[in-house]
C-alpha cells in the first residue's frame, strides 16, 4: 500500500532532477506512468478491501514513553474512495496536461510539481494518524502555492500564490492547535486510538466541552483549505495558475481536503452537535453566497471557481447535518464534473488563444463539438439533472438536510434549494454565452478556433461518461436502487444518533421533483436573459442597479475587508485580536502586515541606529528592568 | 582609621575613573587610569590581599600602563573630538547608570546590616593560600587562560598586520 | 590532578594542539599551507570527537579537576554538536577564505580555539570555568568577525561586538561575584546545595575572619545576581532586550563566521545558560521563569516583525536568529526535563539548517559578498536549481514544515511548553511561527517566481561546499523523519543533568 503515494514521489524526483534533459514525451511518460501505476495499485487495494479496514504500520516515527506516532497508512472505505478519486481524476488530468502544456517552458517542473502534489494528497488521505495527515496537509498547500505561481513572470500570479499560502495557513493555525488539543485530550494522534475513545465521551450538548472546541479548530483548518467563508478569498485568485492545476487542485482534490477532514473526524463531530451546527451554517451560507457572486462574473475560470466554492459549501453543509456519506458522495461526483468543467474551460481557452472573457466568446458549439458536448454533460451534472451524477448526490444532500433533526434543517434546505436554482442560472449563462448565439470574438481570433488534440479530448470524454454514470452507484432506494455507495462507506463514518427521521418516500419524491423544477427554472431564466433576449438582461441590470453592482463587485468584500480591518488599523486602532487574528485572515493581510510592521519597523530602525553608545544604553535599560523585577520578586 | 583610609582610596579610585572619562587628551586619561589602579591596589592591601595588590601595581600600573603611554606617544594621538551622535546615551545614559547603581546599592545595603560587614585590616597575609588555590584547586582555569592570551595575541597580529 | 582528569579534557587539548599546529604551519611551509590548514583543522576536530566517543558511556564519569568539569551526556551532546558545526564551517569556508584572501592559518586556528572554548563552556560546572570558556570563545569570535579587514562594516561590527560583548560580560562577572558573595561557592552543585539549605557554604573553620559572613543566604542578593547572570547569557544568545548587537554583527561578519556565531556560539551560550539555571539556580525557578517568559515572547515578536522588513538576506537571517532564540526560550521557560531536551534538539536542528542556509548565502555572495540582497536571488531557481532547492529545504525547515527537522524542533518545544501549562506562551509561539513563514517564503518567491533582473554569475559548487549542502540537507530531513535517536540522546542527557541534582550528589 505504501507504493501508492511513493510512486508519484519517485516520478516527481525523476522529473525534478533529470527532467530538463528529457524530451517532452519522456517527461510525460514518467509522470503519467507513475500516476497510472498508483491508480492501479489503489484500485487493487480497494477491491481487495471488502468490508474490512486495513492499518499498515511501517515503522515508529516518534516513540516516546508517553507519546507514540508511527508511519502508518490506513485504508478504509473513506480513504479508499478518496485515493481512487485522487489517482483516477489525477491520471486523466495528467494526460490532458500533456496536450495543454506542450509548448510551455519548464514542463518538467510542472509535472514534477503535479506528481509531488499527488504524493502529498495521497499521504493526506491515506494517513493513519493526524500527524502524518498534517504532513500531507502542509505539503499540498505548498504544492498548490508553487503551481499557482507557475507562471512566475506574471506578478499577479506570484501574488496569488502567496495569498493562497498565507490565507490557508491561517486556517492551518487553528488546525495545528486542534491537533495539540487532540493530543492532550486523548494522548495519541492515531485514528484507531482516538475514535473509539471519542465515542466514549459524553455528547457535548451545551457546546462547552473539549470536543466542541476540537471540532471548531479542525473546522478552521477545513475552512481555509476548502475555501469557505470567511477564508474563501484565495480561491478565485488561484485561478491564475495553469488550467489543469485549477482542475486538479482547486476543484477535484486539494480543496476537498477540508471536507475529508470533517468526514474523517466524524466520530468526534457526532459527539459535538454544536460544532456540527456551525459547520452546517458555514457551509450553507458559503454555498448561497458564492453562487450569487458567480452569476455576474465574466471570466470563465472565475465563474467555475465561485461554483467550486459554492459546491464545497454544499458538502460542508452535508457534513454539518450529519450526512457524511452524502458529502463524500457529492465530493466524488463533484470531482468528476468539476474537473471536466475546468478541463473543458481549458479547452475553450486553448481554442480561443488564451481568451477567458465569456463576453468575447459565443457560437463555439459547432467549432469545438467534443468540448461542447462534454461541457454540456458536466453542466447538466452540476445543476443536478436526472440521470446525471450530480442529481443523485445533490438530491441526497437536500433530502438529508430537509429531514435533519438538528434545528433549522428546513431553513437550510430552502437556502440550499435557492442555491441550486442560482447554480442553474450561472452555469446556464456560461454555456449559453460561450457556446450558443453569435460569435463575439475578434475575427482574427475566431478564424483560428480549433478543436483540441486527442490527448486532451479523450480525458474529457472519459470524465463526461463518469459525470453521467458516476452517480448511479448511489441510486436511491425508492427509485429501485439500493444506494450501495453509502452503505459501503458506513463503517468508516459515524452517524449522529437518530439524527434523521425516516422520511416518507413520497416526500422524497416530491422534494426531488421540486429541485428538478427549480433547476429547470434557473436554466430557463438563463436562456431567456442571456440568449433569447439579451437586452432584457441589460434592462434587468439597470432596474436592479444596486444589487447588480453589489454582485458584480463580489459584495465589495475585498473593499469591505480593506475598510473594516485595514483602515482602522492604519489609523492606529489597537484591538489586539484584530491585529493578530482576524486581520490576517483577509485579503489585505499582506498589505496590513507590511503597514503595521512598517511603523513598528521605523521605531526599530531608530533603535537600531548603529551607534554603539545607544546600544550600550539599551543594554543598561534592559538590565535595569531585569534587576528591578528580580529584586522586587525576591524581597 | 581603616574606615577613613577606605573612604580615601575609594573616593580617589572613583575620582580618577571619572577624570579618565572626561579628559579629552588620551595621555591624561591614561595617567588617570594609573591613579585608579593605584587606589585599587591600596584597597586590596587593606583587605589583606597583599599579593593581589603587588600584582596590580606591577602588571597594570607598571607594564600595561607603560605600554599604553608608549603607544599613545608613538601614535602622537591628539585631543579627541566629542561625538554627540547618540541622543539616547546623552540624555538617558547617566540617569540610567545612576539608577542601576542605586538599585544595586540598596539591595546590598539592605542585605548586610553594618555588624555583618567584614572588618578591614584584620586579615593575615594570604599569599600562600592564593598559591595553593591557583595551582591546586583552580589549576585548570589558570592553565586555560594561556589560550585566552594566545588568542588575544593572534587577534592583535591579524587585525594589525599589513595586507599581504 | 590525575590521568583521568587529563582524559576528560583531552578533546580540548587536541583542539588546542591542532590550533597551534595550524598556526605554526605557515612558518615552516609556505607553499601549500593554505590547503593544509582545513585538513589539519578537520583532523583536530575528528580527533576531539574521537576523544569524546572514547569516554562513552558518559553517564558514569566522575567530575574532573575537583568538580570543575563535568563530562556528562549533556556536555557530550553539545561537544559533538560543536565539532559538527565547526567541521561544516571549515568545509564551507574553504573557498571563501581563498577568495577573500583571509589569513588562512589564523582563521582556522581561531576557529579551533573558539570551538575549544565552547567545549569548555559545555562541560564546566564552575562559574569561574564557565567565564573563562565564554571569554575564550567570545574573544576568538570578536576577532573572526573583523576578519575582512579591507571592509569597513566588518571592522566596525567587530569593534561593536567587542565593546558590547565586554560590557555584557562585565554584568556576568558581577553576577558571578555576587553569587559567590551570597553562597560562598562558585561550583554550580555547591551553589545548588547552598541555596537549597539556605545556608551559605562559608565556614568559620577556614578563617576566623569570615565569621560574620556565616549564616543564611541573602535572598535579595541572589536575586540581583540572577538578574546579572541573565543579562550576560541573554546577550550571548541574543535574546531581547539584549539582542541589539545581533543584526549589525551578523551582517558585517564574514558569512561563514556568521554561520558559526548563529549556530555554534548560540548553542554554547544556551548550554551554559541551561546548566547554570537548571543546576545551580533551579530552586529559585519561580522567580527567573518570568524573565524567560517575557524575554522569549519579546524575542519571537521582535525578531519576526523586524525580519519582515529586511532586504539584506544576512540581516534577515540575523533577525530570524533572534526569533529562534525566542522559541528556544519558550522551551526553557518550561524548566522541565522535557524542556531541556527540547532545547537541545532544537539547537541541533537549528544548527544544521542554519549552517546550510548560510553556506548557500556564502557561496552565492561571490567575491566581496556582493550578492546578499533579496533581489539578487531572483530567478536563482532556474540558474542554479540544486543550490536553490537546497536553500528551499533549509528555509522550509526554518519555517517548520513537517518532514524537516525544524518541524520537530518546534513540535517538541511547544509540547514541552504545553506540558508545563504555558498555554498562552504556546499559542503566541505558534502564531509567531506562522508570521515567520512569510519572510522565509519571500526568499523562495524571489528564487522561483521572479525573473532575474540582472545576470548574476553563479560559481560552480566545489566538492567541499557540495558536501556541506548535501550533509545539512540530509540531516535536516533525517531529523524530520527519524528524530528519535537524537531526541533520545537529548532526553537522557537532560534526565541525567536533572537527576543528579535531585539527589544532591555528584
Amino acid at each position: 500500500m505504501w507504493l501508492i503515494p511513493i510512486l508519484p514521489l519517485l516520478g516527481a524526483a525523476l522529473n525534478g532532477l533529470w527532467g530538463k534533459r528529457l524530451p517532452l514525451r519522456g517527461i510525460a511518460a514518467i509522470a503519467v506512468g507513475a500516476v497510472a501505476c498508483s491508480f492501479l495499485l489503489a484500485l487493487i487495494a480497494c477491491l481487495s478491501l471488502g468490508d474490512a479496514t486495513r492499518m499498515e504500520v511501517y515503522f515508529p516515527w516518534i516513540a516516546g514513553a508517553d507519546f507514540q506516532v508511527d508511519f502508518n497508512l490506513y485504508l478504509d472505505p473513506l480513504s479508499a474512495v478518496m485515493s481512487l478519486i485522487v489517482t483516477g481524476v489525477g491520471l486523466l488530468i495528467h494526460i490532458y496536461s500533456i496536450g495543454y502544456m506542450s509548448g510551455e517552458k519548464g514542463v518538467h517542473r510542472f509535472f514534477a510539481y503535479m506528481n509531488l502534489f499527488l504524493f502529498f494528497m495521497l499521504t493526506l488521505v491515506l494517513a493513519g494518524n493526524y500527524l502524518l495527515l498534517l504532513v500531507g496537509w502542509e505539503g499540498v498547500g505548498l504544492c498548490s502555492y508553487l503551481l499557482i505561481g507557475y507562471y512566475f513572470r506574471r506578478e499577479d500570479a506570484a501574488d496569488a500564490g502567496k495569498k493562497a499560502f498565507i490565507v490557508t495557513r491561517l486556517g492551518d493555525l487553528g488546525f495545528l492547535i486542534g491537533l495539540i488539543l487532540l493530543y492532550t485530550t486523548f494522548g495519541s494522534l492515531d485514528y484507531l486510538v482516538i475514535f473509539p475513545e471519542a465515542a466514549q465521551f459524553p455528547v457535548d450538548s451545551d457546546g462547552s466541552g473539549t470536543l466542541t472546541l476540537i471540532g471548531l479548530l479542525l473546522l478552521a483548518g477545513a475552512v481555509g483549505k476548502s475555501a469557505q467563508i470567511p477564508l474563501y478569498v484565495w480561491l478565485p485568485d488561484a485561478m491564475l495558475g495553469p488550467t489543469p492545476v485549477s482542475a486538479l487542485i482547486h476543484a477535484a482534490t486539494m480543496v476537498t481536503a477540508g471536507v475529508y477532514i470533517i468526514a474523517r473526524s466524524s466520530p468526534i463531530y457526532v459527539q459535538a452537535p454544536e460544532a456540527l451546527m456551525v459547520v452546517a451554517v458555514i457551509g450553507c451560507i458559503t454555498a448561497l453566497y458564492a453562487a450569487t457572486i458567480g452569476i455576474l462574473q465574466t471570466d470563465i475560470k472565475r465563474i467555475l471557481a465561485y461554483s467550486t466554492i459554492s459546491q464545497l459549501g454544499y458538502m460542508v453543509m452535508a457534513c454539518g447535518v450529519g450526512a457524511f456519506g452524502a458529502a463524500v458522495f457529492h465530493l466524488m461526483t463533484h470531482a468528476f464534473f468539476k474537473a471536466l468543467l475546468f478541463l473543458g474551460a481549458g479547452s475553450v481557452i486553448h481554442a480561443m488563444g488564451g481568451e477567458q472573457d465569456i463576453r468575447k466568446m459565443g457560437g463555439l458549439r459547432k467549432k469545438i463539438p467534443v468540448t461542447f458536448w462534454t461541457f454540456l454533460f458536466a453542466s447538466l451534472a452540476l445543476i443536478g439533472a436526472f440521470p446525471f451524477a450530480g442529481f443523485f448526490s445533490k438530491d441526497e444532500i437536500l433530502w438529508r438536510t430537509f429531514t435533519s433533526s438538528t434545528g433549522g434543517g428546513r431553513l437550510l434546505w430552502v437556502l440550499a434549494l435557492l442555491t441550486a436554482g442560482l447554480t442553474a442560472v450561472y452555469i446556464g449563462r456560461l454555456v449559453f454565452l460561450t457556446f450558443f448565439g453569435e460569435s463575439r470574438a475578434d475575427p482574427e481570433v475566431a478564424s483560428h478556433i480549433h478543436e483540441s488534440p486527442k490527448v486532451m479530448t479523450i480525458p474529457l470524454i472519459v470524465l463526461a461518461v463518469l459525470s453521467l454514470i458516476g452517480g448511479w452507484i448511489g441510486w436511491p432506494r425508492f427509485l429501485g436502487g439500493s444506494n450501495h455507495f453509502e452503505r459501503w462507506l458506513e463503517p468508516a463514518l459515524a452517524a449522529p444518533a437518530a439524527a434523521h427521521a425516516a422520511g416518507e418516500e413520497s416526500l422524497e419524491f416530491l422534494l426531488m421533483g421540486l429541485s428538478l423544477a427549480v433547476a429547470a427554472l434557473g436554466v430557463y431564466i438563463a436562456y431567456y436573459l442571456f440568449l433569447k433576449r439579451r437586452e432584457a438582461a441589460d434592462r434587468l441590470a439597470q432596474a436592479s442597479g444596486g444589487i447588480y453592482r453589489l454582485l458584480l463587485n463580489k459584495y465589495y468584500v475585498d473593499e469591505i475587508y480593506r475598510f473594516l480591518f485595514v483602515k482602522p488599523l492604519v489609523m492606529g486602532s489597537t484591538e489586539v485580536l484584530w491585529k493578530t487574528l482576524d486581520v490576517g485572515a483577509i485579503d489585505g493581510a499582506v498589505n496590513l502586515a507590511a503597514r503595521t510592521t512598517r511603523s513598528l519597523g521605523n521605531a526599530l530602525r531608530k533603535i537600531q541606529s548603529g551607534n554603539i553608545r545607544s546600544y550600550a544604553g539599551w543594554v543598561v535599560l534592559g538590565a535595569l528592568l531585569l534587576i528591578g523585577f528580580m529584586v522586587t520578586a525576591a524581597s | 582609621m581603616y574606615q577613613a583610609l577606605f573612604f580615601l582610596f575609594a573616593a580617589s579610585a572613583v575620582g580618577f575613573a571619572i577624570n579618565l572619562l572626561i579628559q579629552r587628551h588620551p595621555i591624561h586619561s591614561a595617567l588617570s587610569l594609573i591613579g585608579v589602579m593605584g587606589s585599587l591596589a591600596s584597597l586590596y592591601l587593606m583587605l589583606g590581599a597583599e599579593f593581589l595588590a603587588v600584582v596590580q601595581v606591577i602588571v597594570y600600573a607598571g607594564a600595561v600602563m607603560v605600554l599604553f603611554v608608549f603607544v599613545i606617544m608613538l601614535l602622537n594621538a591628539d585631543k579627541e573630538e566629542p561625538s554627540d551622535r547618540s541622543k539616547m546615551a546623552k540624555y538617558l545614559g547617566l540617569p540610567l547608570l545612576f539608577l542601576l547603581l542605586a538599585m544595586i546599592t540598596v539591595v546590598i545595603y539592605r542585605q548586610f546590616p553594618e555588624d555583618a560587614m567584614v572588618q578591614f585590616g584584620d586579615f593575615p597575609g594570604q599569599t600562600a593560600a592564593i598559591g595553593r588555590l591557583l595551582f591546586r584547586d583552580f589549576l585548570l582555569p589558570f592553565e586555560v587562560i594561556s589560550i585566552l592570551i594566545l588568542i588575544a595575541i593572534i587577534g592583535a597580529i591579524v587585525l594589525a598586520k599589513k595586507e599581504p | 590532578m590525575q590521568t583521568s582528569d587529563l582524559i576528560r579534557i583531552l578533546p580540548e587539548i587536541i583542539l588546542a594542539v591542532a590550533g597551534i599546529v595550524v598556526m605554526l604551519l605557515g612558518a615552516f611551509q609556505k607553499q601549500n599551507a593554505g590547503r593544509m590548514h582545513p585538513a589539519i583543522a578537520l583532523l583536530g576536530l575528528l580527533g576531539a570527537a574521537g576523544a569524546i566517543a572514547y569516554q562513552y558511556p558518559w553517564r558514569s564519569l566522575d567530575p574532573a579537576f575537583g568538580g570543575m568539569l563535568e563530562l556528562d551526556a549533556f556536555s557530550a551532546f553539545f561537544h559533538i554538536l560543536f565539532f559538527l558545526v565547526a567541521a561544516l564551517v571549515v568545509l564551507s569556508s574553504s573557498e571563501y577564505v581563498a577568495q577573500e584572501r583571509l589569513a588562512s592559518g589564523e582563521y582556522h586556528a581561531l576557529l579551533l580555539f573558539a570551538t575549544m572554548g565552547m567545549g569548555l563552556m559545555a562541560s564546566s560546572n564552575d562559574l569561574i570555568m564557565i567565564f573563562i570558556g565564554l571569554e575564550i570563545s567570545s574573544l576568538a569570535s570578536y576577532i573572526l568577525v573583523g576578519f575582512r579587514r579591507g571592509v569597513a562594516t566588518s571592522s566596525e561590527s567587530s569593534l561593536k561586538y567587542f565593546l558590547l560583548g565586554s560590557f555584557a560580560t562585565a554584568f556576568l562577572l558581577y553576577g558571578i561575584a555576587l553569587m559567590f558573595g551570597a553562597t560562598g561557592a562558585t561550583n554550580l552543585t555547591e551553589i545548588h546545595l547552598a541555596l537549597q539549605a539556605e545556608q551559605n557554604t562559608v565556614t568559620a573553620m577556614a578563617s576566623p575572619q569570615l565569621t560574620p559572613l556565616v549564616g543564611p543566604v541573602p535572598t535579595a542578593l541572589v536575586g540581583l545576581s540572577i538578574a546579572l547572570l541573565f543579562v550576560g547569557f541573554a546577550f550571548k544568545v541574543s535574546a531581547v532586550p539584549f539582542q541589539i548587537w545581533t543584526p549589525d554583527v551578523y551582517q558585517g561578519a564574514p558569512t561563514p563566521v556568521t554561520a558559526f556565531l548563529s549556530t555554534g556560539s548560540k548553542a554554547a551560550a544556551f548550554a551554559v545558560f541551561l546548566r547554570v539555571f537548571m543546576v545551580a539556580l533551579e530552586g529559585s525557578a519561580q522567580d527567573w521563569v518570568w524573565l524567560l517568559w517575557v524575554s522569549g515572547l519579546l524575542s519571537m515578536v521582535l525578531g519576526n516583525l523586524a525580519a519582515l522588513l529586511q532586504t539584506n538576506i544576512k540581516r534577515m537571517l540575523a533577525y530570524s536568529s533572534i526569533a529562534h532564540a525566542g522559541y528556544i526560550l519558550v522551551a526553557f521557560t518550561a524548566h522541565s526535563e522535557e524542556g531541556v531536551a527540547a532545547v537541545m534538539f532544537y539547537l541541533a536542528a537549528y544548527a544544521l539548517m542554519n549552517i546550510g542556509a548560510f553556506a548557500v548565502v556564502s557561496h552565492f555572495g561571490n567575491r566581496g559578498e556582493r550578492y546578499v540582497e533579496m533581489e539578487h536571488y531572483a530567478g536563482l531557481g532556474y540558474r542554479a536549481p540544486l543550490l536553490a532547492a537546497s536553500m528551499t529545504v533549509f528555509l522550509l525547515s526554518l519555517i517548520g514544515i513537517p518532514l524537516t527537522g525544524g518541524f520537530f524542533g518546534k513540535f517538541y518545544i511547544f509540547r514541552a511548553a504545553l506540558h508545563a501549562d504555558l498555554v498562552w506562551l504556546t499559542v503566541l509561539g505558534v502564531l509567531n511561527s506562522a508570521i515567520a513563514a512569510y519572510y522565509y517564503l519571500r526568499v523562495i518567491v524571489f528564487m522561483y517566481m521572479h525573473p532575474a533582473a540582472e545576470q548574476i554569475p553563479v560559481e560552480r559548487v566545489r566538492p567541499a561546499m557540495g558536501f556541506v549542502l548535501i550533509f545539512s540537507m540530509a540531516a535536516t530531513f533525517l531529523l524530520g523523519i527519524f528524530p528519535q535517536a537524537v531526541l533520545d540522546f537529548a532526553s537522557q542527557a537532560a534526565a541525567l543533568l536533572l537527576e543528579n541534582l535531585g539527589n544532591g550528589v555528584l
